[in-house]
C-alpha cells in the first residue's frame, strides 16, 4: 500500500525532485508533514471530503518550507509570521476551505504573536501547527521567545537571559477552541490531535515539541527518546503538581465549543439576504 | 475567561430595516456623497467582497462604510489587529478568488510594505487606499502628498506596480473601478493615492450603468481550459491566476521563481529572468495604462502640473491667471503617477520655458518629471505646501513671481 503521505505530495516533473528535502538529516519537520497528512488523509477517507477543500499557509523558517513546492495542496509559503493573517483573509474569501497553517515557534511567537493571539481571539475555523524546536532553525540557531532562561545559542553565548512563552497558555488565553501538545515521540498522538483540530469548528492550536539535530548538537534518536520521559501526560487533577527541570505537559489541554467568526458574521449577511 | 464570549450573537438590525438596504452597488444615478464612501462605492461596484483594515485618521471613514457596506453585498469585512495584518490579509482573500482592499494613510501604509512587495513577487492583485496624511513620524492629521514616492519604491526589491491620484469624489468612485480593473488585468497591487481633501469632501457623484463601466475580472486558467496538469509552466505577459479550491494545488510563494513556480535550481538567469518580467509587464505597457489630462497646451510657454486635489486648486489658479492675460499658461494634470506617463508627455509637450509643480510636499513628483523633460524645459519650479492644500492665490503668487504680473 501506499504511504498516505506520498499521495499527497506535488508529482515530481515540472516542480523538479520532491526528494531530498530541504531539512537536515534527523530533522523532525518532516514528520510533522508526515502526521499532518495522515490526519488529512483520514479526513478525505472517512469524510469523502475533497482534498481541494484544503489549503496550507506557512510563514518563514524551516516550518515554512513544508509549503514551498512539496505539497499537492494549495499552499501559500506566505511572509514571516504572518501566515495566520494570509489564511484570515483565504477564509473570509472563501469560507468552505479548510485551512491548516504551519508555523515555527520564532514564526508564531516572536514576529507573528499579534497575529497568533488574534486569531485564537477570533476563533476562525482553522488548524494552527506550531513545531516547537526551541530556537530559530533556518537563520542558524538564535534563541527564540521559546529558547528555556539559561540555555545558550548563536545570540545568547552566555545563555539566554529571557523567560519562554507557553505557547499552548497563550492560545487557550486568547480564546482558542481546542488546545494540545505533544512531540514528534508522539506520532499517533499528534495525529489524533490534528485530525480533531481540523474537525473542531473554530480555532485548533497543537504544538509539536520537535528535534533540531543541527543547532542542538544532539543524535536524532537520542533527543526523540528524551521526549518521551520529557513530556509528561497532563491531567485536570495532575495540574497542581510541579514539573521537573527540562519537563513539559503533553496531552489535550482544552475542546471547547465556542461561537466561531464566520458563522457568526454570517448571521449579519443573511439578514440582507 | 469572559463570560462575553458565550453570549448568543443577534445582528443590530432588524430584518425590516435590512429590507430598507440597497443591497448591491450604487444604482445609476446622480448622489451627493462623501469621499471616501464613493470610494467604497467604487469598489463594491468593481466587484470587491473583501476588506480588512485598521483605524486610522485620516483613512477611517472608508474602513467604517466598508463595515456597514460588505455583508450588505454578501461580502465580508474584518478589522485586524494591525495594518501588516490587515495587509497580509488581502494576499490570502486574493488568492482564494475574492476582489480585496484595505485603506490606510501614512504609518499604516509604511506596515503594509512587506505585504505589497510580497504581492509583487507572487503577483497577487488587490488595492491600497492611502488617504495620505502628513510625515514623517505621526507628522498631522490633514492633508498630504508625502507618500507619492514611497507607493512606488517603498517596498523593498524590484518588481512594478501602479499608483491612481483622484481630485474629486467622482474619482474616488471611478479610479477605485480602475485600481481594481488594473490590479485585476495585471496581477499586481494597486494603491490610490488619495489625501485628507478628497477623502473628505462631499460632491456630486454620477454613477453610471454597467454596459458604460467596463469592470475587468482576473483570467483564470479555467477560462481558457487549462487544465492543473497544463496550468504551468505559464506563457506570455500576465499568467492566468486559479483559486485556492479551484483544484489546481498551486504553491504560491515570494521566493524568486522558475516559470512553473519551482524555486529550487536557483540560477542568476532565472533570478534576473522573474524580476525583470514583474518589473517589464508594467513598464512595457505604460501606454495602456497611464492617463494625463492637459488643458490650453496650444501655445502653451508655462505649465502648470499637479495631481490629486492639488490639481483643483491649480487648474483654478491657470484659469484665472488666463483671465488676467496670461494666454501661455497651461495647465495638466497626472491622473496616473506610476507608472511615471514619461512617454505620454514627450509626445503631448513641446519645449517649454517654465513648469510650475505644486505638491502637498517638498517636491516629490517633480524628480521623475525632471527626468522625462529636461531637455525640453528651461526651468522646473516646485511650489510646496506642507499640511494644507495650496490656495490658488499662492500658486499664482508664484508664478507671477517668475514670469511677471
Amino acid at each position: 500500500m501506499k504511504h498516505p503521505m506520498l499521495n499527497y505530495l506535488k508529482e515530481t516533473g515540472m516542480y523538479g525532485d520532491r526528494f531530498p528535502t530541504i531539512f537536515c538529516p534527523g530533522c523532525g519537520i518532516g514528520q510533522i508533514l508526515n502526521y499532518t497528512l495522515n490526519a488529512v488523509d483520514r479526513i478525505v477517507q472517512k469524510d469523502g471530503l475533497s482534498r481541494d477543500r484544503f489549503f496550507f499557509a506557512s510563514g518563514v523558517g524551516c516550518s515554512a518550507r513544508l509549503t514551498s513546492h512539496y505539497l499537492g495542496f494549495d499552499s501559500i509559503w506566505s511572509l514571516h509570521g504572518r501566515a495566520p493573517a494570509v489564511a484570515t483573509g483565504a477564509l473570509l474569501a472563501r469560507p468552505e476551505l479548510k485551512a491548516i497553517i504551519f508555523t515555527g515557534d520564532g514564526d508564531v511567537a516572536a514576529i507573528g504573536g499579534n497575529h497568533f493571539i488574534h486569531v485564537c481571539r477570533r476563533n476562525l475555523d482553522m488548524t494552527l501547527i506550531c513545531m516547537n524546536n526551541g530556537l530559530y532553525g533556518m537563520t542558524g540557531g538564535q534563541s527564540a521567545p521559546t529558547t528555556l532562561r539559561g540555555i545558550p545559542s548563536t545570540t545568547s553565548p552566555y545563555g539566554n537571559v529571557e523567560n519562554a512563552f507557553d505557547l499552548c497558555q497563550m492560545a487557550i488565553t486568547s480564546g482558542a477552541s481546542y488546545v494540545a501538545r505533544w512531540t514528534t515521540a508522539h506520532p499517533q498522538q499528534c495525529i489524533q490531535a490534528i485530525e480533531k483540530g481540523i474537525r473542531k469548528k473554530g480555532l485548533a492550536f497543537i504544538e509539536i515539541m520537535t528535534q533540531c539535530p543541527t543547532h542542538w548538537k544532539q543524535e536524532p534518536a537520542k533527543m526523540v527518546k528524551k521526549f518521551r520521559s520529557q513530556g509528561v501526560r497532563f491531567s485536570q487533577e495532575k495540574e497542581k503538581e510541579t514539573l521537573k527541570k527540562d519537563q513539559f505537559w503533553v496531552g489535550e489541554f482544552l475542546d471547547k465549543d465556542q461561537p466561531e467568526w464566520l458563522e457568526t458574521y454570517q448571521k449579519i449577511i443573511d439578514r440582507f439576504k | 475567561m469572559s463570560e462575553n464570549n458565550h453570549t448568543a450573537f443577534e445582528p443590530l438590525l432588524t430584518e425590516e430595516e435590512a429590507k430598507k438596504v440597497v443591497r448591491g452597488p450604487l444604482l445609476p444615478g446622480d448622489y451627493y456623497l462623501f469621499g471616501s464612501d464613493a470610494c467604497v462605492e467604487g469598489a463594491i461596484f468593481a466587484g470587491c467582497r473583501y476588506y480588512a483594515g485598521y483605524p486610522i485618521t485620516p483613512a477611517s471613514e472608508v474602513m467604517e462604510k466598508a463595515a456597514e457596506r460588505l455583508p450588505q453585498v454578501g461580502g465580508r469585512f474584518i478589522q485586524m489587529e494591525d495594518e501588516i495584518a490587515s495587509a497580509c490579509s488581502l494576499i490570502g482573500a486574493s488568492w482564494a478568488g475574492a476582489k480585496a482592499m484595505t485603506a490606510t494613510s501614512g504609518p499604516g501604509f509604511s506596515l503594509m510594505m512587506e505585504a505589497v512587495s510580497y504581492a509583487v513577487m507572487s503577483e497577487t492583485p488587490f488595492v491600497i487606499v492611502n488617504v495620505q496624511r502628513p510625515g514623517p513620524g505621526q507628522g498631522y492629521i490633514t492633508s498630504s502628498q508625502e507618500d507619492v514616492m514611497q507607493a512606488r519604491w517603498g517596498h523593498h526589491g524590484g518588481g512594478s506596480l501602479i499608483a491612481l491620484a483622484p481630485s474629486s469624489v467622482q474619482e474616488m468612485f471611478d479610479f477605485t473601478v480602475q485600481a481594481f480593473n488594473f490590479a485585476e488585468k495585471w496581477r499586481v497591487p494597486v494603491i490610490l493615492l488619495a489625501d485628507e481633501t478628497v477623502a473628505h469632501m462631499r460632491e456630486r457623484l454620477t454613477v453610471r450603468s454597467r454596459e458604460e463601466v467596463k469592470v475587468i475580472d482576473r483570467v483564470r486558467p479555467q477560462d481558457l481550459g487549462i487544465p492543473y496538469e497544463k496550468y504551468l509552466p505559464y506563457e506570455g505577459t500576465v499568467p492566468p491566476m486559479p483559486a485556492w479550491g479551484d483544484g489546481y494545488r498551486v504553491n504560491v510563494v515570494g521566493l524568486v521563481h522558475h516559470p512553473d513556480g519551482n524555486i529550487t535550481k536557483y540560477s542568476p538567469e532565472m533570478h534576473f529572468a522573474c524580476v525583470n518580467r514583474l518589473q517589464r509587464k508594467i513598464e512595457d505597457h505604460v501606454e495602456e495604462i497611464v492617463e494625463v489630462e492637459g488643458i490650453f497646451l496650444e501655445g502653451c510657454r508655462h505649465l502648470v502640473v499637479a495631481y490629486g486635489t492639488t490639481a483643483r486648486s491649480a487648474s483654478e489658479a491657470v484659469v484665472e491667471l488666463r483671465a488676467k492675460g496670461k494666454a501661455d499658461v497651461g495647465f495638466l494634470r497626472l491622473k496616473t503617477l506610476w507608472p511615471f506617463p514619461e512617454n505620454r508627455l514627450r509626445s503631448i509637450l513641446g519645449q517649454l520655458e517654465n513648469i510650475f509643480f505644486p505638491e502637498m510636499n517638498l517636491g516629490f513628483m517633480i524628480h521623475p518629471l525632471k527626468e522625462a523633460l529636461r531637455d525640453r524645459v528651461q526651468h522646473f519650479i516646485s511650489i510646496p505646501s506642507l499640511g494644507q492644500l495650496h490656495t490658488p492665490e499662492q500658486i499664482i503668487e508664484k508664478i507671477e513671481e517668475v514670469i511677471g504680473k
